[in-house]
């Protein structure tokens, strides 16, 4: 089954509350197994400039690696360095270039889906959610203080609610003219559902709700993304939300353009 | 800049700035605010910055450190807490540091670990870390302004029991066949269609696409149950 069949994606992005603009950009590619959310960051409608360029340059790079017959799973990993590399370079040349952009930077959680197996990016406090049997878990760590703070233990679960470094993120791209970025990979099963958020979901929803908006709306995915940001708008709404659901409806083996290894082998024993 | 206001028996001593990344109180003079009293340990307690957090720590006091009358080992200190040390009372004075999500946008800065100086017992952070999975304080306190509701089953495998919708949503019906969600929400409680080839009726009549808002009494069937919404009254 061709991974555009195999998944069903739903998506949205809603300016909130309180900002009077959105600087978070989502993409999705359904032909590739392709999504990623951006939430940008810096000065007046810089930070959509920011999360504007991160998606359209790692949907670009990425659609052209992608295309290539049949990638390995390590290289599908390299391609997702590649392309977040060149989009730090391009941010952060264009934040170095003009002085209303200084600064500018965005974070990233980006998914590529091929082969049964989900490979994923992320830089920034920009989550990944897996649902599976019914629990929630996030994929991601946050690149943050706040998440910093509870891994040292300077900090309780219980106390991060009355933090007051929910906006400070460790990792950005487009700051630096180098970008740290980790990919990992996952198997991926039938009926799991995949979620790519920007920090306005997490931070006005508990995940406990997420995961029973998600546990009790999935046979409507277009409704589920709805109510998670009515859900964060309705708490409060403080920041751009934006959200991704991916949901496996069927397995998605790679199509063997020429003898892999199982063929390979398969042919020596003939 | 954050500051101090020490104080014994309602009368202001002095007041200090929180400019040190570590800041130490207690009797023995190394500590940034010396406080030279029995009631005090010789190192009582240190407040560290991090990012735009400072946090109170006691350090084994003889007596304790209590943050607006309740005994604590770690606190994230809050605009106006006052906190007890000894027969002394420290005031937290932050206009920053107020409850809630901050104003400001996001920022990026240097990773706490490149920051400290202070020696560790860490606990091997990312791979076994569990993430703080709650949300902002501010964003519990938004539903409970309207009455609580709830449904009354009639008919149907909830027929004879009433159950409290206190969380934001809850769906009703039969899966794959016709189910119906019903939603929190700050002004109400509405009812939507989730799935399912015939709209679930609300009073008898179909409900459209688009989220309606239930009332006190209304009659809801869906997929084989009927179930009446009600709401509490306030007293």
């Amino acid at each position: 089954m061709s991974v555009r069949s195999a998944l069903e994606i739903s998506t949205i992005t809603d300016t909130g509350v309180v900002r009077s603009f959105n600087e978070d950009t989502i993409a999705t590619e359904p032909d590739l197994g392709l999504a990623l959310v951006a939430d940008g960051m810096g000065g007046y409608k810089a930070g959509d400039v920011a999360s504007g360029m991160a998606a359209s340059i790692m949907m670009m790079e990425l659609k052209r690696q992608l295309r290539e017959t049949s990638p390995t799973a390590s290289r599908i990993a390299e391609m997702l360095e590649f392309s977040v590399g060149r989009a730090n370079r391009a941010i952060h040349q264009a934040a170095q270039a003009s002085p209303q952009h200084h600064g500018m930077g965005t974070t990233l959680v980006a998914v590529v889906f091929h082969d049964n197996r989900l490979h994923f990016a992320h830089i920034g406090d920009s989550r990944l959610y897996r649902l599976r049997q019914g629990k929630l878990q996030v994929l991601t760590q946050d690149h943050s203080i706040l998440h910093e703070q509870v891994a040292l233990g300077l900090i309780s679960n219980d106390d991060a609610k009355i933090s007051h470094n929910r906006n400070l993120v460790t990792r950005a791209l487009g700051v630096e003219a180098q970008s740290e970025c980790e990919v990992q990979a996952l198997a991926v099963e039938v009926g799991d559902i995949y979620l790519l958020c920007s920090d306005g979901l997490n931070d006005m929803v508990d995940d406990v709700n997420i995961e029973l908006a998600l546990n009790s709306l999935q046979a409507n995915l277009p409704l589920t993304v709805k109510q998670l940001v009515m859900m964060a708008n309705d708490n409060g709404g403080h920041d751009n939300v934006s959200a991704i659901l991916i949901k496996v409806h069927e397995s998605f083996p790679a199509i063997e353009q020429s003898p892999g290894l199982f063929g390979r082998l398969f042919g020596w024993l003939k | 800049m954050a500051k101090l206001v020490l104080s014994l028996d309602g009368e202001v001593l002095g007041y200090h700035f929180l400019e040190k990344a570590s800041f130490g109180i207690g009797r023995k003079p190394e500590n940034e605010m010396q406080i030279d009293d029995s009631s005090v340990s010789k190192e009582h307690a240190v407040i560290l910055t991090v990012g735009n957090d400072q946090i109170l720590e006691d350090l084994g006091s003889t007596n304790g450190t209590l943050v607006n009358g309740v005994k604590i080992k770690k606190h994230i200190l809050q605009n106006n807490d006052v906190i007890d040390i000894g027969r002394y009372q420290l005031r937290y004075i932050n206009q920053k540091a107020k409850p809630g999500v901050d104003s400001d946008r996001t920022i990026m800065m240097m990773p706490v670990m490149s920051q400290r100086h202070r020696e560790e017992k860490s606990e091997s952070p990312a791979q076994t870390a569990t993430l703080p999975d709650t949300a902002v304080s501010v964003a519990r306190v938004a539903n409970d302004i309207f009455p609580l509701g709830g449904i009354k089953g009639l008919q149907g495998p909830l027929a004879g029991q009433t159950l409290e919708l206190s969380r934001p949503l809850a769906t009703f019906g039969k899966a794959g066949v016709q189910v119906a969600v019903i939603n929190r929400r700050p002004h109400g409680y509405s009812i939507t269609r989730v799935e399912g080839k015939k709209p679930p009726l609300v009073n008898g009549l179909a409900i459209g696409e688009e989220a309606q808002l239930l009332q006190d009494e209304d009659q809801i069937e869906v997929g084989g149950e009927i179930l009446r919404f009600f709401l509490k009254q306030t007293a």
